[in-house]
């Protein structure tokens, strides 16, 4: 059954069109995250979703009622906030005892049911502090308890780990996700962290401008976008001018280009391939399908990975990812390289 | 309080009091030879200004310019040892606590040269002041609202039943509350006002206390409320009522009863100019001078001869006149020199029970 | 040097020298001179005794109090939702919202106050309309009693606390009533449970800021007011004005001193309380 859905839904701003005919199901106990960069509209689904916003148009579905024109603490869910949104004269024991106390739920339900979301969240013993008391890792632990304790079906989560360092942010991350399965929510998760919403979700839907641009499994929607931006937004990627020849194309250099999936049109688009997906060979090889000569312009030690710019062409590089395995070679800058993929790694895109 | 005001050493001490009032912190400009005169102000400078000031400056080539001042900064003027004016043109009143302070020059009578001093009565012609003119306080009511019967003394004033309606009367901070009126009210003869036994006023004042409006404190707040129909009969300066009964308002006034006040000049003997104060005083006194500003405030001359230049009709509405002296009474002032801390502290709890 | 390095007393010498020379030094001068001319203490006692025990400062003090104890409560429930609707708007609606509120202070408080008399006479627009609407049947005494004086002095006063309480209002943040909203509060819930406890401490200043301001009120009660309705700085008035009695006034100032520095003091006890400790 369907937790969560929204049809058509669009929202205008004046002349402008935030939000433009979003269509989305989403499962009960799906961790779906709404990715995309800043302005393409997936605070705003989310704020529709909250009930903050009302839509111009379409239904927001939530199991299988419409609640387009619920107020927000009708809908009954648990929602975390990018600015943690604390209550600063209360208490962590207050705070995540309010959407309890709200509705008016016996003392002792109360009590038992905040000091089990706080052991969730690992803050047991916090009970008395105020907000100022807490860490940013603190307050956000306070949020997440807060928005779990009613056991809602749903949890909205807008950016929660923004304003989180690195560390921190993997832990929570991990943390989150567990809580998640363990109470078998369904998440509705906004970021513009790629990286997170990767690691996180069950399933992506990248938002570009008001529409969604692609949806799908973090796997599937990484190495098989279906447009360059989606391509470009989620990781690293090369994307390389053809032009159509048959099946094939040609690319940089008038190096025969092969592809597993998508289509060209006529004048032309993108090879799209990640860089981890490249090898990268000493030498400069003969001409082959998918196989570039050039010249190291850069090599960055990554750690676990090396990065290699190498110029294919003048004013046109690729980047290269090589694992650091056991005897692996490096190649100096300044080195003649051949990079080259199997055509199933690959595919064309409309650009 | 007065006689502590004599103290030695407490001009000194008190020598920075005029901090406390802005105005005398700067001394104004004064041209040179300027007599700066302290006067009730408003419309009261605009007809003086016509009859007295400047025929004043074009006989002598001496300008005056009137400055507002209340009674308290006079005072503090005076203990600050930092007098800003020349003449002071006032309540008889505080003339007498100034002289006693010691603050003021006696009156050149014999040097007048345009008034003659025997034309003013005795008890208006003083060491230190001399009257410029007279007013009294009277019973006005609404002629809308009274139609027929009107009250004719201050007993019928104080009858609520037979003439029913708001009223005012005076407050203690317009200088006096009627208490001579409330005595009046419960029986006392007219000569027998004073001493004033002020338990009894405030006793009789308790009476009429229900159908009282508001004590007014002002000249312009009583003409306002008998105007604005606020109160149907008080208490009220006769030249403030005249002023709304020639723009055809609706009010008239008995004589029966009324209190004779008087307004009276003195000059600051640490004045800067008190010769050219004293020459304004004489030019003042003149009758056909003191007729012309009468006439046009509709307060009494205290020049016996001033009223050989008024009709018939005009004497006959100023107060100081013939009939005005029958019917009324002349407030005692000393009296209230002597009691007005007793009566202003008594005055407040009354008001306040 | 960045400013934030500069000692705090140094911040603050410009603005304490001024409260210095401009308040403390005149008003302790006028005290200590004064008392000064009575003499002696015993004087002083006397003095004390005839003005402050069997004068009237005692009713004037219970008026004084119980008008500013009314007044402020009018304030407070007048400007509460003035000040709400300020903080929420924006652009022309603020602006507009903010010139009524402020535009009257271009006046003087004596014009404005006559102004209320045209209004609340009993000849008054206010009578006349509800003469006129046959609500009743002879006119409502609005002026020249205690409710006159209540009307007036809350007038007055209403900037004071709503641009407290705006300022208070302004600094909450918004996304936390939506976060309320969505955890289910209703609104009155929104309104009591979050948005009334962080604006707390700004009732507290303004419900200070108004009463203290009310405790030394003359102009508005003298024009406005009644027989019976003297406040204290009314009282000083006339032992100033009337009577030329400075160490009487000095001795009525001494008492409303006395009074507002301990409200004062219950005021930043409360502030400084732990509980109390507002963001």
């Amino acid at each position: 059954m369907q937790a969560v859905a929204l049809e058509g839904v669009t929202k205008r701003y004046g002349a402008e069109t935030v939000v433009a005919g979003v269509d989305l199901a989403i499962p009960a106990g799906e961790f779906f995250t709404l990715l995309g960069p800043s302005g393409s509209g997936k605070t705003t689904t989310l704020s529709m979703l909250a009930g903050f916003v009302q839509p111009d148009e379409g239904r927001v579905m939530m199991g299988g009622r419409d609640m387009t024109r619920v107020p927000p603490r009708g809908r009954g869910l648990g929602m975390v906030f990018q600015n943690y949104a604390i209550f600063p004269h209360l208490n962590v024991a207050e705070n995540v005892a309010f959407p309890l106390s709200v509705r008016g739920a016996p003392k002792a339900e109360i009590e038992s049911r905040v000091a089990e979301a706080l052991a969730m969240v690992k803050l047991t013993g916090f009970e008395k502090r105020y907000q100022r008391q807490l860490s940013g890792g603190q307050q956000q632990r306070v949020a997440l308890a807060r928005a779990i304790v009613g056991h809602p079906a749903v949890v909205l989560m807008d950016e929660p780990l923004g304003a989180l360092d690195k560390n921190l942010r993997y832990h929570m991350q991990v943390e989150i996700k567990d809580i998640q399965q363990r109470l078998g929510m369904t998440v509705i998760y906004v970021t513009h962290d790629q990286e997170e919403a990767l690691t996180m979700s069950d399933r992506i839907a990248i938002m570009e401008r008001g529409r969604i641009a692609q949806m799908g499994p973090p796997r599937e929607v990484y190495e098989k976008p279906e447009s360059s931006f989606v391509a470009a937004f989620l990781g690293e990627a090369n994307l390389l001018p053809v032009t159509p020849e048959g099946a094939a194309a040609r690319g940089p250099g008038g190096a025969l280009i092969q592809a597993g999936a998508g289509s060209l049109p006529g004048k032309g688009g993108l090879a799209f391939i990640r860089p981890e997906k490249l090898s990268i060979t000493a030498g400069l090889a003969d001409a082959a399908p998918n196989a570039l000569p050039g010249r190291v312009l850069h090599a960055s030690f990554l750690g676990n990975t090396m990065r290699y710019e190498v110029e294919v062409e003048p004013g046109r590089s690729v980047l290269c990812d090589t694992a650091n395995a056991a005897g692996a070679a490096l190649h100096a800058p300044g080195a003649d390289v051949t990079v080259s993929w199997n055509a199933a790694d690959s595919r064309f895109l409309a650009g | 309080m007065n006689d502590k005001i004599l103290k030695p050493g407490r001009r000194a001490l008190l020598g920075g009091a005029a901090l406390l009032a802005p105005a005398l912190a700067a001394r104004p400009a004064r041209a040179n030879g300027e007599v700066i005169v302290r006067t009730p102000g408003g419309v009261y400078d605009d007809i003086m200004r016509r009859h007295v000031y400047d025929p004043f400056t074009r006989e002598t080539g001496i300008a005056v310019r009137p400055v507002a001042a209340t009674t308290a900064k006079l005072f503090a003027m005076f203990r600050a040892n930092n007098v800003e004016l020349d003449l002071i043109d006032t309540g008889n009143g505080q003339l007498i606590t100034l002289e006693r302070m010691g603050a003021l020059a006696p009156i050149a009578y014999d040097s007048w040269r345009w008034s003659k001093p025997e034309d003013v009565a005795p008890e208006l012609r003083l060491r230190t002041q001399v009257a410029n003119f007279v007013y009294c306080t009277v019973l006005a009511y609404s002629k809308e609202h009274f139609p027929n019967a009107h009250p004719d003394s201050w007993a019928d004033f104080w009858n609520a039943e037979r003439f029913p309606g708001p009223r005012m009367l005076a407050d203690m901070a317009a200088g006096s509350p009627n208490l001579e009126f409330a005595l009046l009210a419960d029986g006392v003869p007219k000569d027998q006002i004073y001493p004033i036994d002020v338990d009894r006023a405030l006793r009789s004042l308790t009476r009429i206390r229900p159908s009282i409006r508001r004590f007014w404190d002002t000249g312009a707040l009583s003409a306002q409320m008998l105007a604005d129909k606020e109160v149907v009969a008080g208490s009220i300066w006769n030249g403030r009522l005249q002023t709304l009964i020639d723009r055809n308002a609706p009010l008239a006034y008995t004589w029966n009863e009324h209190m004779i006040q008087v307004q009276a000049l003195g000059i600051f003997k640490d004045a800067r100019n008190v010769a050219g104060a004293q020459r304004l005083i004489d030019f003042m006194m003149q009758p056909h001078v003191q007729a012309g500003y009468a006439k046009e405030l509709i307060y009494g001359p205290t020049n016996q001869k001033a009223f050989e230049g008024l009709t018939p009709e005009e004497i006959a509405r100023m107060p100081g006149g013939e009939r005005s002296r029958r019917s009324g009474f002349y407030q005692n002032v000393t009296w209230w020199e002597d009691n007005r801390d007793r009566v202003n502290r008594a005055w407040s709890r009354w008001v306040l029970r | 040097m960045p400013l934030g390095r500069l000692p705090a007393w140094l911040l603050l010498a410009p603005a304490l020298l001024l409260l210095l020379g401009m308040f403390l030094v005149p008003i302790g001068w006028f005290l200590v001179a004064s008392l000064q001319e009575l003499g002696s203490l015993a004087e002083i006692l006397e003095e004390a005794d005839a003005v402050l025990l069997s004068g009237a400062v005692g009713g004037a003090l219970i008026n004084t109090l119980w008008i500013s104890a009314v007044v402020t409560a009018l304030v407070l429930v007048i400007g509460y939702p003035v000040s709400y609707a300020m903080s929420r708007a924006s652009g022309l609606a603020f602006t507009l919202l903010l010139l009524c509120i402020v535009l009257p202070y271009f006046t003087s408080t004596i014009v404005r106050t006559y102004a209320w008399m045209v209004l609340l006479g009993r000849n008054g627009l206010i009578n006349q309309l509800l003469l006129g609407l046959g609500l009743v049947s002879e006119p409502v005494q609005l002026l020249y009693n205690r409710t006159g004086v209540i009307i007036g002095m809350t007038y007055v006063l209403l900037p004071y606390m709503v641009l407290t309480l705006y300022a208070a209002m302004k600094a909450v943040d918004m996304r936390l009533l939506q976060a309320a909203e969505s955890m289910g509060a209703t609104p009155l819930q929104v309104f009591a449970r979050v948005f009334m406890p962080l604006t707390l401490h700004g009732v507290v200043a303004g419900v200070l800021i108004t009463f203290i301001l009310a405790l030394g009120f003359f102009v508005t009660p003298a024009l406005m007011g009644g027989p019976g309705d003297m406040m204290i700085a009314m009282l000083i008035e006339r032992e100033v004005e009337l009577t030329q009695n400075w160490p009487g006034a000095a001795l009525m100032t001494i008492v409303l001193l006395v009074v507002t520095l301990i409200l004062y003091g219950l005021y930043s006890r409360f502030t400084t309380d732990e509980k109390g400790a507002m963001p």
